[in-house]
């Protein structure tokens, strides 16, 4: 019987396999590959952003519940309506500055396990959003497919969350406390370089 | 010895599907059914929204969100169908986009809703994604085999999706709805940056 099941299976497989080649092109899916792609990579391609959207992660670890899944949940969504107004066109002012403040900031509440209210840090992490997401909507490419774009993009910023919760996670240990935190200040450290380049300081 | 020798019966008959298989579809035009089937899977714009109305509906009650399964196919088949009355509504990509940032926001909210707002936007949501798979139809597709397809697998997706939400629900620790709570709040993000894309360059999507 359950051989019957499988051979019906596989059958069925190669009958959707076979019957939708050709129709189930009609879908660019070229478009849609490259569009994930590029999309997935922009988030990760960028030190100064990559260092704040895992030190965001890191925070809402430590700071612990709903802090944890309050601040991964804010992020994404701020940083879409920023991702908006820099496909917009809006004029916003000392964007790589604040970018490279969100790192210096975010990684020194890090380091010091500064605890404040759950609505201050949800506010300090949207406003920092925003700026990420403006900094992002601008250098924006022609995307092929918008929508594959923006999946790849948020899925990136998500994974880069979780990457700091999960590193978040270790401050259930004494030792692991000590290693989030340095963590913490080691991204304060890349946040205060970019900050040196806004300002046009470091070579 | 019984089952090798019906290990070398399946293995044949795998070897020698293909061709057949081939000829056989083309001639009775089945894979339009197909072709409608995986069409809503080849990229995100229809699988986002589907996703997170199956878990927008999970999170109220199983039965409410059974009229989200009767009721989303068959808005799903009249939405594809409704493209052979208007085959090019403009608003049509930009209603889709909105929709997905809408319950994806639903979705991350965990809000509540009257058994007929579920259903209704079940509907809306079925209506505008169905039409823009029919917009996929050409003339020498046939139609109603790809309809058809496109309301089966949407069916296929909404049920699995319901149901696999709802055992998930069930298990032990309060993270699982905000796990999905957070995902749809992905979902919405997406949503809104393709918005913004669409809007700032819509010849090119």
């Amino acid at each position: 019987m359950k051989f019957d099941l499988e051979a019906k299976t596989v059958a069925l497989a190669l009958a959707l396999t076979v019957g939708t080649a050709a129709t189930a092109q009609a879908h660019t899916t070229t478009d849609v590959a490259s569009g994930l792609v590029s999309g997935f990579l922009h988030p990760i391609t960028g030190l100064d952003h990559l260092v704040a959207m895992v030190a965001v992660g890191l925070w809402g670890a430590q700071l612990g519940n709903p802090a944890i899944w309050v601040l991964p949940i804010t992020f994404p969504l701020v940083m879409a309506v920023g991702g908006l107004l820099g496909v917009a066109g809006v004029e916003l002012s000392y964007v790589e500055e604040i970018v490279a403040l969100s790192g210096i900031a975010l990684g020194a509440a890090v380091a010091i396990h500064l605890r404040p209210p759950l609505w201050i840090a949800a506010v300090l992490v949207g406003v920092f959003a925003i700026f990420h997401g403006y900094a992002h909507g601008r250098e924006l490419p022609h995307a092929a497919d918008p929508l594959a774009y923006g999946a790849g993009f948020v899925l990136a910023t998500g994974l880069l969350h979780l990457c700091g919760i999960a590193i978040g996670l270790l401050v259930q240990w004494p030792f692991g406390e000590r290693a989030v935190r340095a963590c913490g200040a080691a991204i304060g450290c890349v946040g205060f370089y970019f900050l040196l380049g806004a300002l046009g300081v470091k070579g | 010895m019984r089952r090798l020798l019906q290990l070398l019966g399946l293995t044949l008959l795998v070897a020698g599907w293909p061709a057949s298989a081939h000829a056989h579809l083309v001639n009775t035009r089945l894979g339009d059914f197909y072709g409608g089937m995986l069409h809503p899977l080849t990229g995100v714009g229809d699988i986002l929204p589907w996703l997170a109305l199956a878990v927008l509906a999970a999170f109220q009650t199983a039965e409410r969100a059974r009229w989200v399964v009767v009721m989303f196919p068959l808005a799903l088949f009249a939405g594809t169908a409704s493209t052979l009355l208007w085959p090019s509504l403009p608003f049509v990509p930009y209603a889709g986009i909105a929709l997905i940032a809408i319950v994806g926001l639903a979705v991350a909210a965990g809000i509540r809703l009257p058994v007929l707002v579920l259903a209704g936007l079940g509907v809306i949501v079925a209506l505008v994604d169905g039409y823009q798979n029919g917009q996929a139809m050409v003339p020498s597709t046939d139609h109603w085999l790809f309809i058809s397809g496109v309301a089966m697998i949407g069916y296929v997706v909404m049920t699995l999706v319901v149901a696999l939400t709802l055992a998930f629900l069930k298990g032990r620790g309060g993270w699982r709805e905000i796990a999905l709570r957070a995902g749809g709040s992905w979902i919405a993000a997406v949503g809104i940056m393709a918005l913004g894309l669409q809007l700032a360059m819509p010849a090119t999507s």
